[in-house]
């Protein structure tokens, strides 16, 4: 199914900041983890993660380096700063909250229908 | 959407979107890497060359809109405020020396000399304000033998009065800054890295303990040991943090401990800086003059001091040169002084601050360097101008021509690293701790 792309790009810097949670990412490999992580829903093109990326760095919420992968090529590595951890947190019970109401919403909508 | 065959015209017309010109080749990196992953993907699934590159492309997006974001994102930072500020303290410095010392019938600053040094000194703020520091990165250990070789070289062309080469003293005083190259050339290089690093320090230390300039000398031995814990600190090494540390602290006790016992009689030059009046006409000299002058000073206007017919020259030897603070006091009084003292506190603290918040490595140590040594100036000039004569010192931007226009550039370098921030990268370093595995798993196989 085709998303809404407004509907995703509020929450892109939230997706992108969750992917760095645990590890450390390069731009490729986050584009691809999202691709994994939502089954192929979400296909995030390198021409928006970049800007949002340096974005959030600027602001910082994540630091980058410089460093040899394993393939022997340079990557810039991307790491989520302490401060950037609780903007994540932040976001994501923002988002949770946006969720639960819209659920609920939507649940009562279909009550009235079935009324 | 333009249509692009290759990724180089791709990678061009969105350089053309970015106004900044020395963001323009650092963004374009990052993003032809990502395309040749990409491509080479495309290339893995069964897609010919020309293909792959042609949906690598495709994928990344319109490069007038990807340009756009990026050049919003990507703006030089300008520090107009600070580069104002220095600019301003040094042009009081001058006035002060030109002022408070004409008509003197000897030390007097000459007008001429002090507004060529101010010429310079903002050419070299803006030179280095301007300067990208991540291309003096790239060769940081050349630029620190280069640097190290001019200071030793000095030895031999400077003029030395007293047997003491002039100019390599005002040199030594980049020392802490030129450190930060030479440790950040050492990264990921482990032990040896951090041996290096330690003779590398003790290379820069040499040269104003031979000068002999023990300010410094302190100077360098205590900045470039706190340097030195910041890059343990940040992994430039690549070794554990506790050992490094451990190590370096042991280092610290016996190289102190090593120049203090061969400056002796420090105890005895101590003694004298405290009680200047225990030797008061020879050892003590200064301190015991200087005292007077504070003793008598107002808050405004010139102290009720009866300085003898030679004028305050005579009265304080060096009183419009590292005791010009003193000769602030006793003509203007303690308020201008210490309004004076507050603006530079402010600008290196202000600097200080801002350093430690950036991201990039070794800017950040770079700032660190350029305050902590202006700092330590700063710090030794008010002991010395409150009558403990242990060292020559100046006052950063107010005393001695020469000196105003290295304190400009150190300053504008600082300012340097605020302006790029955002384009400010790291260069690659291949992780030691990486090599001995891969090293060990080839070992198994």
């Amino acid at each position: 199914m085709e998303l809404d792309k407004g509907l995703i790009s509020g929450s892109m810097a939230l997706l992108v900041m969750k992917l760095l949670e645990d590890q450390d990412l390069y731009g490729y490999q986050m584009i691809e983890e999202l691709r994994r992580r939502s089954d192929d829903t979400f296909h995030l093109r390198a021409g928006t993660l970049y800007p949002l990326l340096h974005g959030l760095e600027e602001k910082g919420s994540v630091t980058a380096y410089e460093q040899t992968a394993e393939n022997g090529k340079n990557r810039r590595y991307y790491h989520l700063t302490k401060q950037g951890r609780g903007v994540l947190a932040e976001k994501e019970a923002a988002w949770n909250t946006y969720a639960r109401a819209v659920g609920q919403v939507l649940k009562g909508g279909a009550c009235l229908a079935g009324a | 959407m333009q249509e692009h065959e290759t990724i180089q015209s791709y990678l061009e017309t969105i350089q053309e979107q970015i106004r900044w010109k020395r963001a323009r080749p650092v963004l374009a990196q990052e993003l032809e890497r990502h395309l040749e992953d990409q491509r080479d993907a495309f290339i893995k699934e069964g897609r010919t060359p020309k293909e792959a590159e042609r949906l690598a492309i495709g994928d990344m997006g319109d490069p007038l809109e990807v340009g756009a974001e990026l050049d919003r994102v990507h703006r030089p930072r300008p520090q107009w405020g600070l580069l104002g500020l220095t600019l301003a303290l040094s042009c009081a410095g001058a006035i002060l020396r030109v002022s408070l010392t004409a008509g003197w019938s000897f030390e007097a600053i000459r007008l001429p000399n002090t507004i060529l040094s101010l010429v310079f000194g903002s050419a070299c703020l803006l030179g280095m304000y301007f300067l990208d520091i991540s291309r003096l990165a790239r060769h940081a250990g050349k630029f620190y033998l280069l640097i190290l070789l001019f200071m030793v070289s000095s030895w031999f062309w400077s003029p030395a009065p007293y047997g003491i080469p002039y100019y390599t003293r005002y040199l030594a005083l980049c020392g802490p800054t030129v450190y930060v190259f030479c440790l950040y050339s050492l990264r990921q290089k482990g032990w040896i890295g951090l041996f290096l690093a330690i003779l590398g320090g003790f290379a820069l230390t040499a040269i104003p303990y031979m000068a002999p300039y023990a300010n410094a000398t302190v100077s360098m031995l205590l900045i470039g040991f706190v340097l030195l814990l910041c890059a343990v600190r940040m992994d430039w090494f690549g070794i554990s943090h506790k050992n490094a540390v451990t190590f370096g602290l042991i280092l610290a006790a016996v190289s102190g401990s090593a120049y203090i016992l061969h400056i002796a009689p420090i105890w005895d030059r101590l003694n004298i800086a405290l009680h200047p009046e225990l030797d008061p006409l020879t050892r003590g000299f200064h301190g015991v003059q200087i005292r007077k002058i504070l003793e008598s000073a107002r808050w405004l206007g010139t102290a009720p001091l009866d300085i003898g017919n030679r004028g305050l020259a005579g009265f304080l030897p060096e009183a419009s040169n590292d005791m010009l603070p003193t000769t602030i006091i006793y003509t203007l009084g303690w308020l201008p002084y210490l309004l004076l003292l507050a603006a530079l506190t402010a600008l290196l603290v202000w600097l200080l601050v801002r350093g430690l918040k950036q991201t990039h490595q070794l800017g950040r140590l770079a700032v660190v360097a350029v305050s902590l040594t202006l700092g330590f100036q700063l710090l030794f000039s008010v002991v010395l101008n409150s009558g403990i004569v242990l060292s020559s010192a100046h006052l950063p931007l107010v005393v001695g021509n020469l000196h105003t226009m290295l304190d400009m550039a150190l300053i504008g370098l600082a300012l340097s690293v605020f302006r790029g921030s955002s384009i400010a990268r790291e260069e690659a370093v291949t992780p030691i701790r990486r090599i001995k595995r891969i090293r060990l798993q080839i070992e198994y196989q």
